[in-house]
């Protein structure tokens, strides 16, 4: 089959665009998808891992996929971030090195991970944050891989991508898998009634995990989003028929218009911050326990 | 009482790098039994650079679920980590406490991918 792919912002409309070639391509199997990127007009650099996870479930079902018909400047950056490499185009150099290049990983690829952030992160907007708080963004993006690990059930990986813009002092790292989603998990917890969007609401509230058994779980989302309102930055989030965005302190969760085959979490962080990053909570270490 | 036994988590996780539950299990795994032996614990975060809630949630969180909190603030000690993780494990402690106080959460949890006609 041949599907038109449209603009894909890193924004809800991307995220339900993105949903609608999941569910269009739902049926293909040991078949051809050659997708047509004639209508794209952007393609978000960032956006680069959910496309790519929502491709690694199409081609998991046998299906050959070919990218075709991809306008210059959107070729040029997926070829400088790796995304069309893997899809038989061939690398071009990033001289500025603003790409923080697209990969998947398994998710016993933490040391591959760790490797991939201090190579990519390094020079893009980092030596302008404070030395600390360089160090806790890396923490919290360990902490969305590692949800990703314990609860997407992923059968084809974990995605990830982003871009420093230099000029407005941003990074945007997205962090895609191809899994069940948060609310599949929730109602494990919760029952079989929430949606999406208020399973979204539940996972992000204080002391709620979806985590059974031994292991407690549930502060990653939580420690991301105090980081985050510290920073400034942004945070959005897509599973399922589930999106949220917090950004400039105010919250919005709505629900998409088509099923996003997994979960996405982009955090947008503000490098002009020059903060020092330490929650309030603290205590001495005698009586931490 | 005896002197404490210090166990170092960058040896057990083979580096500097604590960021996921499987290493954290690892941990939670060496200290376990010593505690069930009634035995004093400094677990040492010395040459750890990255430290998540997810490590530590598996490594100390778990521990709740066996031990007293009186129990493990008598024989576990933290040294040697770096002062802005403290909050993490703060936080990591109470959110475990909590956890364990719902007795709920030791069902194992099943299922499978809901269909996307059931939102």
């Amino acid at each position: 089959m041949i599907y038109y792919l449209p603009t894909i912002e890193s924004n809800q409309e991307g995220y339900e665009r993105l949903a609608a070639l999941a569910k269009e391509t739902k049926e293909l199997r040991a078949s051809r998808l050659e997708l047509d990127l004639s209508r794209v007009a952007i393609l978000e650099a960032n956006m680069s891992a959910p496309l790519g996870a929502v491709m690694a479930r199409i081609a998991d079902r046998f299906n050959a996929i070919e990218v075709v018909n991809v306008p210059e400047r959107v070729e040029r950056i997926l070829r400088k971030n790796g995304f069309l490499t893997h899809y038989r185009y061939q690398p071009i150099e990033d001289e500025k090195s603003n790409a923080i290049p697209y990969r998947r990983l398994q998710p016993t690829d933490q040391r591959v991970f760790e490797e991939y952030l201090q190579q990519h992160l390094k020079g893009k907007g980092i030596p302008r944050m404070s030395e600390g708080m360089g160090k806790v963004f890396k923490k919290k993006i360990f902490e969305v891989f590692q949800n990703a690990v314990i609860h997407s059930d992923s059968k084809v990986g974990i995605f990830a991508c982003g871009q420093f813009f230099p000029q407005k002092q941003k990074l945007d790292l997205t962090i895609a898998d191809a899994g069940i989603g948060i609310r599949t998990n929730v109602r494990r917890v919760v029952g079989p009634k929430i949606n999406s969007v208020e399973a979204i609401r539940w996972a992000l509230k204080e002391g709620n995990t979806s985590k059974t058994g031994a292991q407690p779980g549930g502060l990653g989302l939580k420690l991301l989003h105090d980081f985050v309102s510290l920073n400034k930055g942004k945070i959005q989030i897509a599973s399922r028929f589930g999106f949220y965005q917090f950004e400039g302190g105010e919250e919005s969760f709505t629900k998409m218009t088509g099923d996003y085959p997994g979960t996405v979490v982009t955090i947008e962080v503000n490098t002009a911050d020059t903060c020092a990053y330490r929650l309030k909570s603290e205590a001495p270490q005698g009586s931490i326990f | 009482m005896s002197n404490p036994i210090i166990v170092r988590v960058f040896d057990i996780v083979g580096g500097p790098l604590c960021v996921s539950a499987d290493d954290g299990q690892r941990v939670y795994d060496k200290i376990a039994p010593l505690l069930r032996d009634g035995q004093r614990v400094d677990l040492s975060f010395e040459q750890v650079e990255t430290l998540i809630s997810a490590f530590l949630n598996a490594a100390i969180g778990q521990l709740y679920g066996e031990f007293t909190e009186d129990r493990i603030r008598e024989l576990l000690a933290v040294r040697d980590m770096d002062p802005d993780d403290l909050p993490v494990l703060k936080r990591v402690v109470e959110n475990a406490k909590a956890y364990f106080r719902d007795p709920e959460r030791f069902k194992q949890a099943t299922g499978k991918e809901d269909s996307d006609d059931t939102e």
